[in-house]
């Protein structure tokens, strides 16, 4: 009896939390007349992948999914780069000033985001840097470093000392333990911390609308954000390109989430 | 060590393939010149491209690049104004809201064009629109098209019942109060249009404004809301929700597109938004095809002088910062001419502002609804953008947060006009 | 140098690279943002500063939206993190669970946070339409209501609306964190409270909660922080309407700077926006290290 008022609450959360996305894929399907429809159906009445075809060959989604990798990818890979210096500095190496360092990143965190974009506009058009990849990933490295630096910092502290102590025993140089013997340990953080930053830019929506401003160089989300105008509105497209954007996370969750979770679980606030 | 120095150095290759990523601008600097164009697909995506064709053909040293700017016009907004204000050579020529010159003009970011245009050339264009980007007699922008609000009615309904086409708000409101009630159908509306808290809102209230023989600023040039007119324009749209029920509360959330998929699926009766909801009214799987006419907004009776249509549209400017202007100019010639207005219009459907266009045979043969379109336009009007200057946006804002107070029953239209008036004599002093 | 001076030396260079990034893309902006709120700006001249004190504070202060998107900032984020928290509990006790199907079920929990809030509320708004919407017409044929509900389109309604949706997104988020916590805390706990004859409720209530605080309070960090500059969803889902119902303080500073070209009001608002996080989040550290202290 307990088990199945168990069962059926997971059962109940599982529809609140994946209906909207059901809803996404039936709409995906239908046609704009059946979009329009009243009273709207719910499973599409003929389905067609003439929406697929649509989003991929006359929109520029695989472009904008395409941009988004990129930028994903190397702002990920240098936060967690950064992340993982400062973080082992700062959790391992009682130096004067690591908590100050660890409450200004925290700080510099809340500050608002869209107060900083004009000025961030302004310098990254003097050093050349507006509608580059580059100019995006570099805002993107110092906006998400900070709470990076906060999950790894708490994930060093729960590895053993005595790690570190017998290594150092043996004669290894600093740099070489934290790059052979602590890097591979904090993986599993890293992975969890890497996660967290890539859904974080790909979530980001003002600074990539204004330092990407051509239509070519778009993130996934700004690009079919923008499709309203576009086409007004067009939700059959919208909700295509939406399900296709967000498929390669899906994929990345469903296959990495025992590790993510885990990843986080070694570390984080256990201590 | 050695995994240290191939990170380090594979980093540093990927930096600099990043830096070349999406650089491709810097490499065309011999030979023709390449000038950007920021325009949105939306309205003109059809016929830009065979208009850009035609535009490099004739012009063989310039190269245009479109870039598709958003279609969202507060987006828009937003991109153009960190470009201009970090004073961007990019976009050579934008499209830019006819709402937004004011806000340019005295931010010195719209070059004066009277060096590239005589003044013959700019007065072939209409003179509503020609006046939101002049100031001092000076021309800081050509304009591209020209929309507006139209009313659109449910031809088969009226007739149904007997009824003429109401001219009047008195007219229209009986109309669809008598029509839902006879219809016995509880998702008919009678009445349906934009008034969610945006620009779309203010261009609603000033047709209503108009329509009872207000007017925004007095003579003296000073804004004038709080008047009889302009709050008799308020209560009547309180009272077309809550005393006439003709028009749903949701219409408070709605937008344009909104309130199309309403009217589209023949659930209101009347409807007013812009014009280029039309083609998808009666596209083939419409259910209110062939059923839908468009027309003048309607008026308060003993007014039929009004000018009740909202007039909007895009006007092209040159970006002063411009490494191109003269070029930038010619192209701004070439997508306002008479010939790319044709191209405008009939693949497009956006009606260029130039005169006479009304009488024009071959846009008026292959796109027919423009006669309808421009004899509303005959009794059009535009926002007060050009008195309002740079304030207009914030002009707007105090507009719509006062109009929809009033519609939510938050204030009696009457505060709700006191307040704005207080407002606008602050931001405006 | 001796061997502990050298040591702390790399400590600081390790967390130097990190600093600099930090400082250039966050700090310096943000010093300039709290430069312009004391000045005149004029959009034409982004460089010159006339310093006019506390006027532009003034002016905020004395805006009735202004205080009016402070009071809704505060109960979006106040209600949201709570049940956000609530939610976010139940998910991580399920996730934390040895499941048939447990891939799926995360994966499914975990899916909402993933999808971006500027499409996610394009979804919402549609789902919630008064009249064409799919919750309506859903459960209009069910019987359910006789009278179309105006989710985004009534004062006290949109709110509400709102902060589903954002609940909806993040709670998921929060279960990530608190699932953290929970698998950290040593099952022979449970055991012996098992023994002792203790039920699920009892365990919940005198083993998982008290060791969770921590996580808890992380997470609460975390999100009160996100909750409080929330722009994005207001201004894709109601741009702050009905009324200003849902105007946050980040969508107000965003039509400051970025519609009436008023950076210096704009700068203003994220200053106390800042200043009120900042004050927050030294509150809740304080707790938490408290909390791991004892």
């Amino acid at each position: 009896m307990k088990k199945t008022l168990y069962y059926l609450m997971i059962i109940a959360l599982m529809i609140i939390f994946f209906f909207p996305v059901v809803w996404i894929f039936l709409t995906s399907l239908k046609t704009t007349g059946e979009i329009y429809a009243w009273p709207p159906t719910f499973i599409p009445e003929n389905p067609v992948i003439d929406n697929y075809r649509t989003v991929f060959l006359e929109s520029n989604l695989g472009l904008y999914i395409g941009n988004t990798l990129i930028i994903a990818v190397f702002s990920t890979f240098l936060v967690i780069l950064l992340a993982s210096l400062a973080g082992y500095g700062i959790a391992r190496i009682q130096f004067k000033g690591a908590s100050i360092f660890l409450v200004f990143f925290l700080a510099m965190s809340m500050f608002p985001q869209l107060s900083v974009a004009p000025s961030l506009f302004l310098w990254l058009r003097q050093i050349k840097l507006i509608n580059k990849f580059l100019g995006l990933i570099l805002v993107y490295t110092g906006l998400f470093t900070p709470i990076a630096v906060w999950i790894l910092s708490t994930y060093f502290k729960t590895i053993p000392m005595d790690v570190e102590e017998s290594a150092k025993i043996d004669g290894c140089s600093s740099l070489r333990i934290l790059f052979q013997i602590l890097i591979p340990l904090a993986l599993p953080g890293m992975a969890a911390a890497a996660l967290i930053v890539a859904i974080f830019v790909w979530n980001e929506f003002l600074l990539s609308l204004i330092i990407l401003s051509k239509d070519t160089l778009r993130t996934a989300t700004v690009g079919i954000a923008l499709y309203p105008g576009e086409y007004a509105f067009p939700w059959e497209l919208i909700t295509t390109a939406t399900f296709l954007a967000v498929l390669p996370l899906v994929f990345v969750l469903f296959f990495f989430q025992k590790n993510i979770i885990g990843g986080l679980t070694a570390g984080a606030v256990k201590s | 060590m050695k995994r240290l120095l191939l990170i380090v150095l594979m980093s540093s290759t990927l930096v600099s393939v990043l830096f070349a990523a999406g650089a491709q601008e810097e490499a065309a600097s011999e030979g023709p010149v390449t000038i950007q164009l920021g325009i949105s697909t939306r309205e003109v995506g059809a016929a830009m491209p065979e208009l850009l064709k035609s535009f490099e053909a004739a012009n063989p040293n310039i190269k245009v690049e479109w870039n598709k700017v958003p279609g969202v016009p507060n987006d828009q907004h937003t991109l153009y104004v960190t470009n201009m204000m970090a004073q961007s050579e990019q976009p050579d020529v934008m499209a830019v809201d006819v709402v937004w010159p004011g806000e340019f003009i005295a931010n010195g970011w719209a070059e004066p064009l009277n060096e590239y245009f005589s003044d013959s050339d700019l007065e072939g264009y209409l003179d509503g629109m020609m006046n939101s980007v002049t100031l001092d007699g000076k021309a800081y922008g050509v304009p591209l098209y020209t929309n507006a609000i139209h009313f659109f009615y449910r031809k088969d309904l009226l007739d149904k019942y007997g009824l003429e086409k109401p001219d009047t708000w008195e007219e229209l409101i009986e109309s669809a109060m008598f029509i839902t009630e006879k219809e016995q159908n509880p998702d008919l509306n009678g009445y349906i249009s934009m008034w969610a808290q945006i620009e779309g809102l203010f261009m609603n209230y000033l047709q209503f404004m108009w329509g009872a023989g207000g007017q925004f600023f007095d003579t003296k040039g000073n804004p004038s809301v709080n008047t009889p007119e302009a709050v008799k324009a308020l209560e009547t749209m309180v009272d077309m929700i809550y005393k006439y029920n003709v028009a749903p509360e949701s219409i408070l959330t709605y937008k344009p597109n909104d309130a199309m998929a309403l009217f589209r699926q023949g659930r209101a009766v009347f409807m007013v938004v812009q014009d280029f909801v039309w083609p998808m009214l009666n596209e083939a799987d419409s259910p209110v095809k062939g059923k839908v006419v468009m027309d003048r907004v309607p008026y308060f009776e003993g007014h039929s002088d009004a000018n009740t249509v909202c007039m909007g549209g895009w006007i092209l400017t040159l970006n002063p910062y411009s490494e191109h202007k003269a070029e930038a100019a010619e192209l701004i010639r070439h997508l306002t001419s008479t010939e790319s207005g044709i191209v405008l219009g009939t693949k497009s459907g956006c009606m260029p502002a130039v005169k006479g266009m009304e009488e024009n045979a071959e846009l008026i043969s292959a796109y027919p609804i423009a006669e309808t379109l421009y004899k509303d336009f005959s009794v059009g009007d535009v926002r007060p953008s050009a008195q309002a200057g740079k304030n207009y946006p914030e002009l707007s804002h105090i507009m719509q947060k006062e109009i929809h107070a009033a519609l939510l029953q938050k204030k009696s239209p009457a505060q709700a006009m006191a307040d704005a008036q207080k407002a606008l004599d602050e931001l405006l002093q | 140098m001796n061997e502990i001076a050298r040591r702390k030396m790399f400590g600081l260079f390790l967390v130097l690279p990190a600093f600099l990034f930090v400082f250039l893309v966050l700090f310096l902006p943000a010093a300039n943002t709290i430069i312009k709120s004391f000045t005149e700006f004029s959009p034409m001249n982004l460089q010159q500063n006339d310093f006019v004190g506390l006027k532009n504070y003034q002016k905020i202060f004395g805006n009735e939206e202004f205080m009016d998107s402070f009071f809704n900032t505060l109960h979006f984020a106040g209600v949201s993190v709570f049940f956000e928290l609530i939610l976010g509990l139940v998910l991580a006790l399920i996730l934390n669970k040895a499941l048939a199907f447990r891939g799926v079920i995360r994966t499914a929990i975990l899916f909402p946070w993933v999808l971006p809030t500027a499409l996610n509320a394009i979804i919402w708004r549609w789902l919630f339409n008064t009249d064409f919407g799919f919750f309506n017409s859903f459960m209009k044929s069910f019987g359910l209501i006789s009278r179309n509900i105006n989710w985004l389109g009534e004062v006290s309604l949109a709110m509400n609306s709102m902060i589903w949706v954002a609940v909806w997104k993040t709670s998921s988020f929060i279960a990530l964190i608190l699932l953290t916590g929970l698998q950290s805390i040593n099952d022979e706990l449970y055991e012996a409270a098992s023994i002792d004859g203790a039920s699920g409720f009892q365990k919940i209530k005198s083993i998982t909660l008290p060791l969770l605080i921590p996580s808890i309070l992380l997470a609460l960090l975390f999100r009160s922080m996100d909750a409080l500059r929330s722009f994005e969803l207001p201004f894709a889902l109601t741009q702050g309407g009905p009324g200003g119902a849902t105007q946050t303080l980040s969508l107000f500073g965003y039509r400051q700077f970025f519609q009436f070209l008023k950076f210096d009001q704009g700068a203003a608002v994220s200053v106390v926006q800042f200043l009120f996080i900042l004050v927050l989040g030294l509150i809740y550290i304080r707790v938490l290290k408290g909390e791991r202290d004892t």
